[in-house]
């Protein structure tokens, strides 16, 4: 079978099993191994990718329900010669990186969520991350960035906001 | 990396051609967060599938002044999402909302979660039957509506033959709760549940899921809450107190909780669920 789908902004066409999960067309077909896949049962985030801006795990994903679709993994969040999305910016920024296995998908979970709770509270942070297991860095690091990038993103918004008054 | 070039995938353009492919033996693909973990349980995926996504009435919510229509194909999260805020559904927001994690609730729908059918642990089982719901089957007949009990207890056979549409909920419930425990606070299955709807004349549904393989009323407990002074216990413990006494449960054993485990924690669960209806809106 045939599936076409966007795949960071290019077409993708897909010529295979169409229960094959996306996390493995991801790895295995397009070298995009940002993506992981580690607990391939919807427990752990690390194969979080967007699918029509909504982040969802790869690994539960068959292709087959991916016509039409607009799917972006990390590497397509930013790409090389682009700026680093804020979020990943500020994960760098604050170390709060550690042996890396789980940060792409709490990228690409948080990010979909700063875009739509821009007034979270540390208790929705914590709620938005509940998919997504980190075993290195105790979390709180990961929370206090997040909260940090919001309340930047905030501000610019109210000057941006006041220099237009 | 492919299983099968050969497997047949049908993404449906109406219920009548789901039906018709379920009837030749293809497995209904809904969200897949269900039936694409067969593998790690040493099942092979389907030959055959036939998908629902394509079908606009399943994603539909739809609420007037006396009912309430929820499409099988209704993601957690737009469940949660389009009856919040709505007087006597909290379990099911609650449900809805408490169940897996946000991406899974993205994705997984109310149908896939009644219709996993060794999945003792759906949080959406007990919520449904304390609010009273009825579901609506398509079958090569027809449509045909049963009481959400008897579909639970009957899927099995039910689903050779038909695809669950719709749940089907009277708006007659003055208040709900949805109590679940998971082994840890987020991300577990959970262990036990209580759910419990209330009606303007206090005659309350209890419900309890994932101690027995299937979920189940607890009507022992329904009838002792009517044999109260006024209907309805004076207090939570007093509810506590009912739900030890009347517990007629088997408690099933699993790795993560044996059974006798399940059953001893049933009347602090009922005592959170009494708390919980007190102080929701409609009985404030
Ligand atoms: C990590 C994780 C954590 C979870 N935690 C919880 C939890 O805490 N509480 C909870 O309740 N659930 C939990 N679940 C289970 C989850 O709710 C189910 O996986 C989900 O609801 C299945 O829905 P789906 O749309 O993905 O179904 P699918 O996987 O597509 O299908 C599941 C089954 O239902 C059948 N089916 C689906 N729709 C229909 C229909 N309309 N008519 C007939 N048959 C149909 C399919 O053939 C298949 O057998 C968890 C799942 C995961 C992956
Ligand atoms: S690999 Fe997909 S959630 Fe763990
Ligand atoms: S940084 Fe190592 S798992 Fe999160």
């Amino acid at each position: 079978m045939t599936v076409t789908f966007r795949l960071n902004g290019e077409d993708y066409r897909f010529r295979d099993d169409p229960m094959t999960p996306l996390v493995d067309i991801l790895r295995q077909e397009r070298f995009l191994t940002g993506t992981k896949a580690v607990c391939r049962e919807g427990f752990c985030g690390a194969c979080t990718v967007h699918v029509d801006a909504e982040a969802v795990p790869s690994c539960l994903k068959p292709v087959g329900l991916l016509e039409g679709c607009e799917v972006v993994t990390i590497e397509g969040l930013s790409a090389g010669h682009q700026a680093l999305h804020p979020l990943q910016a500020a994960f760098e920024a604050a170390d709060a990186v550690q042996c890396g296995m789980c940060f792409p998908g709490m990228v690409m979970s948080l990010s979909a969520f700063m875009r739509d709770n821009p007034d979270a509270s540390r208790a929705d942070i914590k709620a938005a991350m509940v998919g997504n297991i980190c075993r290195c860095t105790g979390y709180e690091r990961i929370v206090d960035t997040v909260a940090d990038c919001l309340a930047q993103q905030l501000h610019t918004a109210k000057v941006a906001g006041g220099a237009g008054v | 990396m492919a299983q099968s070039m050969e497997r047949s995938f049908i993404a449906a353009g109406s219920i009548e051609e789901a039906v018709a492919s379920r009837m030749v033996g293809a497995v209904v693909l809904a969200g897949g967060t269900w039936l694409m973990r067969d593998p790690l349980r040493g099942v092979e995926l389907p030959e055959a599938v036939v998908t629902l996504h394509r079908i606009p009435f399943l994603s539909e919510v739809i609420i007037d002044a006396d009912h309430m229509v929820i499409g099988a194909g209704v993601t957690h999260e737009a469940l949660g999402k389009a009856l919040r805020g709505i007087a006597g559904f909290e379990a099911l927001v609650g449900a809805a909302e408490g169940a897996a994690n946000p991406g899974i609730r993205r994705v997984a729908t109310i149908g896939g979660n009644l219709c996993s059918i060794d999945f003792a642990e759906a949080d959406l089982a007990p919520a449904l039957l304390a609010c009273g719901a009825a579901v609506e089957l398509e079958t090569t007949s027809g449509a045909k509506r049963i009481d959400i009990a008897d579909f639970l207890n009957d899927r099995r056979a039910l689903l050779e033959q038909a695809i669950l549409t719709k749940i089907l909920l009277r708006r007659d419930l003055i208040a709900s709760a949805h109590i679940r425990l998971p082994l840890r606070k987020a991300g577990d299955y959970p262990v036990a549940i209580v759910s419990m709807a209330l009606d303007a004349d206090k005659c309350c549904r209890i419900a309890v899921g994932s101690v027995e393989p299937v979920a189940r009323r607890w009507t022992a407990l329904e009838q002792a809450f009517a044999g109260e002074p006024g209907g309805f216990p004076r207090d939570a413990e007093r509810a506590a107190a009912l739900a030890a006494e009347h517990n007629d449960f088997q408690g099933r054993d699993g790795t993560e909780a044996e059974g006798w485990y399940r059953l001893q924690v049933l009347p602090v669960l009922v005592k959170r669920g009494v708390a919980a209806l007190r102080a929701t809106e409609g009985l404030a």
